[in-house]
């Protein structure tokens, strides 16, 4: 398992946090794996929920077109290079 | 007996109209039809189509094309692989549209780039009444679809039925986006056959989360109209986005409070209209949430409420619904909702049977005894209980992935020592309740007391 990132392990505690994984801790998410899906089993609710959990931390607006949604999601570590990249 | 008109126009818009938002602008009704024609001659001949477009004004000229081809259009619950798999199994002779993983089934490439015929100068098709227009499905908690099949007599009456109930005052052309996907029945009502037969432009775009449904309809003239369901308008709420003039929020899927409603009133200088609908029967009452509580029914609809089941029937529908809910009627029109038939939940606008979900977790290898509720009004998700020795919440949840629909995957699952069951067997919400509750409290002293050394 490749290991996580400081700042990705905040994210993963801020997933496990906002959508209640109680049989997840924030050390078992895979930097790489992907979120959705076959993944973490998570599903579009759980975009919006984790998606307002990370606009209210970061004050960062995700934004995706039509076709980019998964794409943001996809992995802890895709997800947390877009909060930084997006973090004034 | 043959009826006086066996055929209607596929949309009831002048040609000058715009009908729909694409990515390059503006598109009249003649531009549409015009290339709903082309396109209807070059699709594959073949009975169904599966159209997966995710653009929503690749969808529409897709769906149109194969009226007018005498093509029925195939919508399943999602996307995956597994399920669209399981629509061409049952439709062999079909073709898919739009983007796909799904492999081992023909595939169609529109072409949607080429703009095609560009003339308003067009005759509109005329469609069969009793043409098989679409297959809506609706997947219960197994992820095992139904079929509600849609006639081109249907969906045009229950269109306008919808045009009456939702914007009968709606003078100037309304633009809008919807966030429900256009396979959805209530994206397809509402973004799809609504824009055919009212004053209506439709954005190609499907946005996902807050900031992206304010771009959306920012990009678009007022008056603006936005489709959506509770989670998407409260997730909009809640996100600090700009304030934008939104003429009406239409909402469906699942319940929405008056709370909920008034705010957004207020923040986005809306309208709010619910829909009350299911796939079989498409929308059939609404209300100003914010301001009643009562449901207005449509009157193209009857609503039959009898001591062990409430029927919505109507002479466009093939065939009567039996609805899974408890309502009581109020004078000839109106009707109170009291809630869900017991054992029924509604999960990301699907529909479940709690004891269809019971059945198949009990029979997993190891599980004694296990039930699924739902914890509070607000849980968003299914909890478990159950009872097995041995092993683990994460065992169970792997057991339980390949035969349930992901949304109704309980969330958390407890493993207790026994239910608390009645003599007769039955289990009182009130005390599932409590036990989940004591739990939870348990987990919770666990993870911050301090360990023993």
């Amino acid at each position: 398992m490749q290991p996580q990132s400081e700042y990705e392990h905040e994210v993963a505690e801020l997933i496990v946090e906002s959508l209640n994984l109680e049989d997840v801790s924030a050390d078992d998410i895979q930097p790489e794996e992907p979120l959705f899906g076959d993944g973490l089993g998570l599903d579009s609710i759980d975009a919006l929920e984790l998606a307002l959990a990370v606009t209210q931390r970061y004050s960062v607006q995700l934004k995706a077109d039509d076709a980019n949604v998964q794409e943001v999601f996809s992995s802890l570590r895709r997800l947390s290079a877009y909060i930084a990249e997006n973090t004034s | 007996m043959q009826s006086p008109q066996s055929s209607r126009p596929l949309t009831s818009r002048d040609p000058g109209d715009i009908i729909a938002h694409g990515p390059d602008g503006e598109i009249s009704v003649g531009q549409f039809v015009a290339r709903a024609i082309e396109l209807a001659g070059r699709l594959p001949d073949h009975r169904y189509v599966i159209n997966l477009a995710a653009d929503r004004y690749q969808f529409f000229l897709g769906f149109c094309a194969a009226v007018i081809a005498g093509q029925c259009t195939l919508m399943p619950s999602n996307r995956q692989q597994q399920t669209v798999q399981q629509a061409a199994d049952e439709y062999p002779d079909c073709y898919l549209m739009g983007e796909t993983t799904a492999h081992g089934i023909e595939r169609f490439d529109a072409d949607f780039d080429d703009p095609g015929a560009d003339t308003v100068d067009v005759e509109i098709p005329e469609i069969p009444l009793h043409q098989l227009c679409a297959i809506v499905f609706t997947s219960g908690s197994t992820g095992a679809a139904t079929p509600n099949r849609k006639y081109w007599e249907t969906i045009r009456t229950s269109t306008l039925s919808n045009v009456d109930l939702l914007i009968r005052d709606q003078k100037a052309r309304l633009n809008l986006v919807a966030t429900v996907p256009p396979q959805h029945m209530w994206g397809f009502e509402t973004s799809i056959l609504m824009p055919l037969f009212s004053n209506i432009a439709v954005s190609h775009i499907t946005p996902f989360f807050p900031q992206d449904i304010v771009d959306a309809l920012e990009s678009l003239p007022e008056p603006r109209a936005l489709v959506s369901s509770p989670v998407h308008v409260d997730a909009l709420l809640s996100a600090n986005v700009d304030r934008i003039r939104i003429h009406r929020i239409f909402s469906a899927t699942a319940p929405m409070s008056a709370e909920l409603a008034r705010q957004l009133e207020q923040r986005f200088d809306a309208r709010v209209i619910e829909i009350f609908g299911c796939s079989e029967a498409g929308t059939f009452a609404r209300r100003f949430t914010a301001s009643e509580r009562l449901w207005r029914l449509s009157n193209t609809f009857d609503l039959d409420v009898g001591q062990d089941r409430v029927v919505i029937r109507a002479s466009h529908l093939p065939e009567d619904v039996v609805l899974h809910d408890v309502v009581e009627l109020v004078g000839e029109d109106k009707f109170r909702w009291l809630g869900r038939d017991q054992d029924m939940v509604n999960i990301a606008g699907k529909r479940g049977s709690l004891a269809d979900l019971n059945h198949r977790l009990t029979a997993l290898p190891g599980v004694v005894d296990g039930v699924f509720f739902m914890p509070d009004e607000n849980s968003k998700r299914l909890a478990a209980l159950v009872v097995a020795p041995g092993l683990q919440a994460s065992d169970i949840l792997e057991q339980l992935k390949p035969g349930i629909e992901p949304a109704f995957l309980p969330r958390p699952v407890y493993i207790v020592p026994m239910l608390p069951r009645q003599e007769t067997g039955k289990l009182a919400r009130k005390m599932l309740v409590q036990l989940f509750e004591q739990t939870q409290r348990i987990r919770a002293q666990q993870d911050e007391g301090p360990t023993d050394s």
